[in-house]
């Protein structure tokens, strides 16, 4: 089948649309994230190193254990979307361009 | 397939070793040398199996596609998680408490950017290497000639970093000589890719995974054990016995201005997605929703392997620091890298002990494997296919070239190995990053997002890239003051990440603009099918099952 005709589909302007309400918020998510925690290392890390209640454990140490979950959850929030929203839309596409070729 | 000759040969030589070693050392860890001697004869095993069903290029490089999501995020996992990340970011907590975390979460972000971004498309585009994609619209031989060197600049520093470390590791362990021991891992991890290719790489990664999974797991559950699991009472107890007191919880002297801070950052996250042997190994499965479960149960593994690496250095800190008999002069017996190993035979004796030093030689040969069967198809698929054989397909002499260069590249890994003995060689792994963010990573993003990349644009801005990363690491100042002893760097900064990958981003969108020319046209045009056929998968080669 040929591109253009695939491009024609009405389920490939879903999909694209699709994969870019989910892929600039997730990526831009995850470096706003880390580069939030590495901008105040690099200019205010004493900040990070006060404590967080009455102990010892400091803003950074549940800061820093709290991006490394935060990266396992984006993960796992991506691969959800894309088998309940893009992977439907994908296999309409195949299916349709099977038939028609 | 030949493959007695040499395995009896390594046999009796690591017998004559063992031997060697037994009369000259009463100490040596029995369980250390009959758990590595296991390995060794299980993933033996493994390669002559492997060997058997190795016949296609696509059996070499791949895998034949038929590994599932579920295994292939476990052997990314274990291609991933380096002795050098193990040891090496216990010991920086051991040293400096939350510096460890810093490089920890570094080499995690990466993931979430791996699966968005590059991974479907990667799979949907390519066949076998990187290469693929970042050729798919572009001319043949320009692109790949770069994209093998970048993957061949970032493999051989990777590789050092990982010799030399093996070689001082099993030389401490074991009490073999330095040569011996990087000879032995050389010749392994050839025999290896040579005979079993990705098929044999896979299950060692495998295997390897769940034994560093599962030592690092005990290590850290009898660490939390000790303080009733509880994050606060591990701090506060090693806050009390640390030297540096509460600094231990606050950022301290790794990352000190800005511009080293986001250049660090730049490199560890964006290095991750341009890794060769990293990305290599979405091709051994099947589709795209494969490779999206790949990344999915790799984050997880490697983001659950960092909390216990950090946990270990914790849980070293507060056992090694009270007892005298793991230092000499004042110093940790075989440096702050060894607060692992020896945490472990603190916790539970020399058995323990010789678990994870077995572990930890286990850690370096899978790593050291995958690199050079990265290595290698960078050498026959992309550089002998498209140059020596022009595109003709000829699997039987593909295969052959990139077992040669396999050998070739085992030979290369074990001489520098052996030359950079005596040099800190700590660097050289975020010089791969380096390299990795700088070349690899800008030319595979734009080539799969960006309609108006040509050929030109690529090989200038991707090249421009390589070398700004390559020379001002060796005139900062690790190389330039560390290692050639001059008094003052020329450039000021340990990580030129931010300069060179804005070198290449830059580069590449300027000379992509400004390419007028009719091939220009044509590679723009073709974005199109490009973008369909990654998007939706329509086109790509259906994987053999196995």
């Amino acid at each position: 089948m040929h591109t253009e005709t695939i491009r024609q589909l009405p389920e490939y302007a879903a999909l694209t649309r699709a994969r870019k309400k989910i892929m600039w918020p997730l990526s831009l998510a995850t470096i706003v994230a880390y580069f939030a925690l590495i901008l105040t290392i690099a200019f205010n890390p004493t900040a990070l190193g006060n404590p967080i209640g009455a102990g010892v454990t400091s803003i950074g140490m549940v800061l820093g254990l709290g991006v490394i979950l935060f990266c396992m959850v984006i993960t796992g929030l991506y691969v959800y979307y894309a088998n309940r929203v893009l992977e439907p839309l994908t296999r309409a596409i195949v299916q349709k361009a099977g038939e028609q070729s | 397939m030949k493959f007695h000759a040499p395995l009896a040969v390594l046999l009796s030589a690591m017998a004559t070793c063992a031997w060697a070693q037994a009369t000259s050392n009463a100490a040596i860890n029995v369980t250390a040398v009959a758990m590595f001697l296991a390995f060794v004869v299980v993933t033996l095993g493994i390669t002559y199996w492997a060997a058997g069903r190795t016949k296609t290029t696509s059996d070499f490089y791949a895998a034949g596609g038929g590994i599932t999501g579920f295994q292939n995020g476990l052997a990314i996992a274990g291609d991933y998680m380096s002795a050098a990340s193990f040891l090496g970011i216990a010991g920086l907590v051991y040293t400096s408490g939350f510096d460890g975390l810093i490089y920890a979460i570094g080499f995690l972000v990466g993931w979430p950017i791996v699966l968005v971004l590059i991974a479907e498309p990667l799979r949907n585009l390519g066949k076998y290497t990187f290469a693929d994609v970042a050729s798919f619209r572009l001319q043949q031989k320009p692109i790949r000639i770069l994209a093998a060197s970048g993957s061949l600049v970032t493999v051989i520093f990777y590789l050092i970093a990982q010799m030399v470390g093996a070689g001082k590791l099993i030389e401490l362990l074991f009490g073999l000589p330095y040569e011996a021991a990087v000879i032995i891992v050389g010749v392994l991890m050839t025999l290896y890719v040579t005979f079993g290719g990705m098929i044999a790489t896979t299950w060692v990664q495998l295997i390897k995974a769940i034994l560093l999974l599962s030592g690092a797991s005990l290590m850290a559950f009898l660490v939390m054990m000790q303080f009733g699991f509880s994050f606060e009472n591990l701090f506060a107890e090693a806050v009390k016995v640390h030297a540096k007191a509460n600094a231990i919880m606050a950022p301290g002297t790794l990352v000190s201005d800005p511009i080293s801070a986001i250049s660090l950052g730049i490199a560890l996250m964006f290095g991750t997605a341009g890794l060769p042997h990293i990305l290599m190994r979405f091709f051994t499965v099947k589709d795209a929703v494969q490779a999206r479960r790949s990344v999915f149960y790799a984050t997880g593994f490697i983001g659950y392997f960092y909390i216990l690496t950090f946990i270990i250095g914790f849980g070293a800190i507060i056992l090694l620091l009270k007892n005298p008999a793991y230092f000499t002069d004042g110093a940790l017996i075989g440096g702050a890298n060894m607060a692992a190993i020896h945490l472990s035979q603190a916790l539970g004796g020399d058995i323990l002990l010789g678990f994870i030093s077995a572990v930890a030689f286990a850690t370096i040969l899978a790593v050291v494997s995958g690199l050079t069967l990265a290595g290698s198809s960078a050498i026959s698929h992309d550089l002998y296919a498209t140059l020596v054989l022009k595109g003709e397909r000829d699997e039987k002499k593909e295969i052959r070239a990139s077992r040669i260069a396999t050998v070739c590249l085992g030979v290369i890994a074990v001489l520098l190995g052996i030359v950079f003995e005596k040099q800190n060689v700590a660097f050289m792994v975020g010089l791969a990053f380096c390299v990795a963010a700088s070349a690899n990573f800008p030319i595979l993003l734009l080539s799969m997002y960006w309609r108006k990349l040509t050929t030109r644009g690529a090989v200038i801005g991707g090249g421009l890239g390589l070398f700004t990363a390559v020379i001002l690491v060796v005139i900062g100042p690790t190389v330039w003051v560390d290692a050639f002893g001059f008094e003052q760097a020329i450039f000021p900064y340990k990580y030129p990440a931010i300069f060179s990958v804005s070198a290449a981003f830059i580069g590449i969108w300027f000379f992509s603009i400004t390419d007028k020319s009719a091939s220009a046209a044509k590679e723009q045009a073709a974005f199109d099918a490009q973008f369909v056929r990654s998007q939706t998968g329509i086109g790509a080669a259906e994987a053999a099952q196995h």
